[in-house]
């Protein structure tokens, strides 16, 4: 079994019409016993930028404090926000600073830019970045979350939509992967705040 | 003690809490040739004087003006040497920055990491502060800027200012001919004009050197031919 | 003794069968129809770990294995409860498997390990219990069928064959279970559990069980065992399908999603958490 899939989880992230979602699941494992139901994997940088990140447990944990650190320097030495699209940069430069020792993680940015307009990308391990203007995926069931993402998935989703979208599309994968679930979270970001919702997903 | 015996270490106050040292540099700053900076409405000029102690010199030779980004650039005034050093490190701070971010460094950025350097030769042992002050001119989300930088590594925004020999006497003419609502090509002569006021002999296109930055946010030396077609427009 | 050979025949398929198979050095003749061909290699039995040596890990042909499985006798027979997932590696190939195989009226199998070697050696059982039954006139025992499966396995031993297997069955002697795997392991017992859940299904077994307890609690205790083995064990999952094994033969109790006894659970954990927060405000009113 792949160090990235230890633990298990996932990240998915859809852009709408000047709003954005992330959702991911809750599951920790450590391979097939689930140890807790209420973890933590999205992280938000400031109040229109989201880091998402999958795989190792501890690694996500490290890279949450190591970006919120970097972010905050960056914010009071700039004296600005980071843009999504800069920050998705610094993400990548720093899991590519540990190419020959990686942290075993792979992140979703989510964000609106100063335009409102909706950032997207994912990354692999490496630092790789895959940007998106439609939906980005990560973590165990990442192959299932693309096909119910293309299946799902329309372009210029009002909040709401995008939302139920979203919701749909990470439920549906999740009811195939073995160790990604147990409820989940889905954050939409619009230009006048971020909504939080816990879902309820099946428990096995 | 006197002042001078608190001269042998640059780290060591004096008892009236002076370091000297620091004075010395820019001492060495006012001796150097004029070198100034305007903000326009839509960029900026950055403009110096390049005398050369002989006539058999080679003119073209001789760059003050020095590009640190694409839209960055500074000149200086004091030694030319230690200018060298400090636009390679602040050649080097920028591609830092954009090596991380895959974003030119903002200026107020370069200024800061620049300044620091400066105000690293003031602390440390074995050093001597540079003897040059910096105008750094750039445009960036922010619009254009025009910063100044001392020996010291304090650091100020201008809207135009003058580093050099004839420094207070450029200040008071640009007090008198700047305006807010300036365009850079009106800039560039007011620029001009300024380096002519106190300039021992004829200004021509080879003994000043201007630099500019417009909305294109491209910074770009003027060739001699460009210089001289500016100065036509002034006769 | 009179020979009964002549009845496999009467059940053979026709269709597949040829004489070349019968004399073939390379299959072997089970006194199926239908014989399983043994690759022609000079050793078989390793064939298919080699045929796959040098493939990465996730391409190698595999089996379902995460599964939870139990069965436990009682007072009134036996129960047999199973978890419904068929997961390939960390993949959900189907919530709906029905993991618990009727061999015949009297006699049930459960499902772990290779789906297709349970189900085909269960059903294979069925047949040989029958004919078990019209050559002697009477039903087979629990004891000799979960035997005919256990000399079946270990024929096959080393081949890749992968089952944790049930036998469960009231017979002349009562209830009994026995456990059956694929290394050829044959066990009989009052409680088993089978699977990658099955250390989860017997903390709640273990806790909960009394040899005297009724039909219902029993009933109660054996989907409370799956239940928690689908909750905490990533590989199980799905519906909860439990039989209850008595004397004239086994009655299918239920089939129920996993998520009807978390909401259960769920409900009665808050109603707990409500009353103790009232006993615990009471003295402060007071």
């Amino acid at each position: 079994m792949s160090i990235l899939e230890y633990n298990g989880g996932c990240v998915i992230a859809m852009a709408g019409k000047d709003c954005v979602a992330i959702a991911s699941d809750h599951r920790l494992g450590v391979q097939l016993t689930t140890v807790a139901m209420d973890a933590t994997r999205i992280f938000p940088m400031h109040d229109k930028l989201y880091l998402g990140l999958t795989g190792l447990m501890t690694d996500i944990t490290t890279l949450d404090q190591l970006f919120r650190f970097r972010l905050e320097m960056y914010e009071m030495r700039e004296n600005r926000k980071i843009k999504p699209k800069t920050f998705s940069n610094l993400v990548s430069s720093t899991l590519y600073g540990k190419r020959f020792g990686p942290y075993f993680s792979e992140p979703v940015i989510a964000g609106l830019d100063k335009d409102n307009k909706p950032f997207l990308c994912s990354m692999d391990l490496l630092g790789c970045i895959a940007e998106a203007d439609d939906f980005a995926v990560a973590g165990t069931c990442a192959e299932s979350l693309l096909g119910t993402c293309e299946t799902f998935y329309r372009p210029n989703l009002e909040p709401e939509d995008l939302f139920e979208t979203v919701s749909q599309s990470l439920l549906a994968a999740l009811d195939r992967d073995c160790i990604s679930g147990w409820g989940a979270v889905v954050h939409i970001i619009t230009k006048d705040g971020v909504t939080t919702r816990e879902l309820d997903g099946r428990m096995d | 003690m006197g002042e001078s015996d608190y001269s042998f270490s640059l780290t060591t106050f004096s008892p009236s809490g002076r370091l000297v040292q620091i004075e010395y540099a820019l001492n060495a700053v006012t001796a150097g040739a004029t070198a100034l900076g305007i903000k326009a409405k839509n960029g900026i000029v950055l403009a110096t004087e390049k005398r050369l102690p002989s006539a058999l010199m080679a003119e073209d030779s001789v760059q003050k003006v020095s590009m640190i980004t694409e839209s960055i650039g500074l000149v200086y005034a004091g030694m030319g040497p230690d200018s060298r050093v400090l636009v390679k490190k602040a050649r080097k701070a920028a591609q830092a920055y954009a090596r991380i971010y895959k974003e030119v460094i903002p200026v107020g950025q370069l200024v800061r990491e620049v300044a620091s350097v400066m105000q690293e030769f003031t602390q440390s042992g074995g050093v001597r502060p540079f003897g040059v002050s910096l105008l750094v001119a750039g445009f960036d989300d922010e619009g254009p800027q025009l910063c100044q930088i001392d020996p010291s590594g304090s650091y100020y925004a201008w809207k135009a200012s003058a580093i050099g020999k004839n420094m207070v006497n450029a200040k008071t003419f640009l007090e008198k001919r700047y305006s807010d609502d300036i365009e850079l090509e009106d800039a560039i002569h007011t620029a001009i004009l300024t380096l002519k006021e106190g300039f021992e002999g004829q200004v021509t296109e080879s003994n000043i050197e201007i630099g500019i930055i417009g909305e294109d946010k491209v910074f770009r030396t003027l060739t001699p031919a460009d210089t001289k077609d500016y100065l036509t427009e002034l006769e | 003794m009179r020979n009964f050979d002549f009845l496999d025949a009467e059940y053979a398929i026709s269709g597949t069968r040829s004489d070349e198979a019968r004399v073939s050095p390379d299959a072997i003749d089970l006194g199926l129809s239908n014989s399983l061909v043994v690759p022609q290699v000079d050793r078989p039995s390793s064939f298919l770990r080699d045929a796959f040596a040098n493939v990465p890990e996730k391409d190698r042909i595999r089996f379902a294995h995460g599964t939870t499985t139990l069965a436990f006798s009682f007072k009134g027979g036996i129960i047999v409860a199973v978890d419904s997932r068929a997961s390939m590696g960390q993949y959900i190939g189907s919530g709906t498997v029905k993991k618990i195989i009727e061999i015949n009226p009297y006699l049930l199998g459960t499902m772990a390990g290779g789906a297709a070697d349970c189900s085909f050696w269960e059903r294979d059982l069925g047949r040989r219990c029958k004919l078990y039954e019209l050559r002697n006139k009477e039903r087979i025992s629990v004891a000799a069928a979960s035997k005919l499966l256990a000399n079946t396995v270990y024929y096959y031993k080393g081949m890749g064959l992968s089952m944790g297997t049930m036998i469960c069955g009231w017979d002349k002697t009562g209830p009994s279970i026995f456990y059956v795997d694929s290394d050829g392991t044959r066990l009989k017992g009052k409680m088993f559990s089978v699977g990658s859940g099955s250390t989860f299904a017997y903390g709640v077994l273990d806790q909960g069980y009394s040899y005297d307890m009724s039909d219902e609690e029993a009933i109660t205790l054996g989907q409370k065992s799956i239940y928690h083995a689908t909750h905490r064990d990533a590989a199980s999952g799905g519906v909860i399908n439990l039989y209850h094994v008595k004397e004239d033969g086994w009655v299918k109790i239920s089939s129920e999603d996993m998520m009807v006894q978390h909401r259960a659970r769920m409900a009665q954990i808050k109603a707990e958490n409500e009353t103790s927060a009232a006993v615990v405000a009471e003295p402060a009113a007071a």
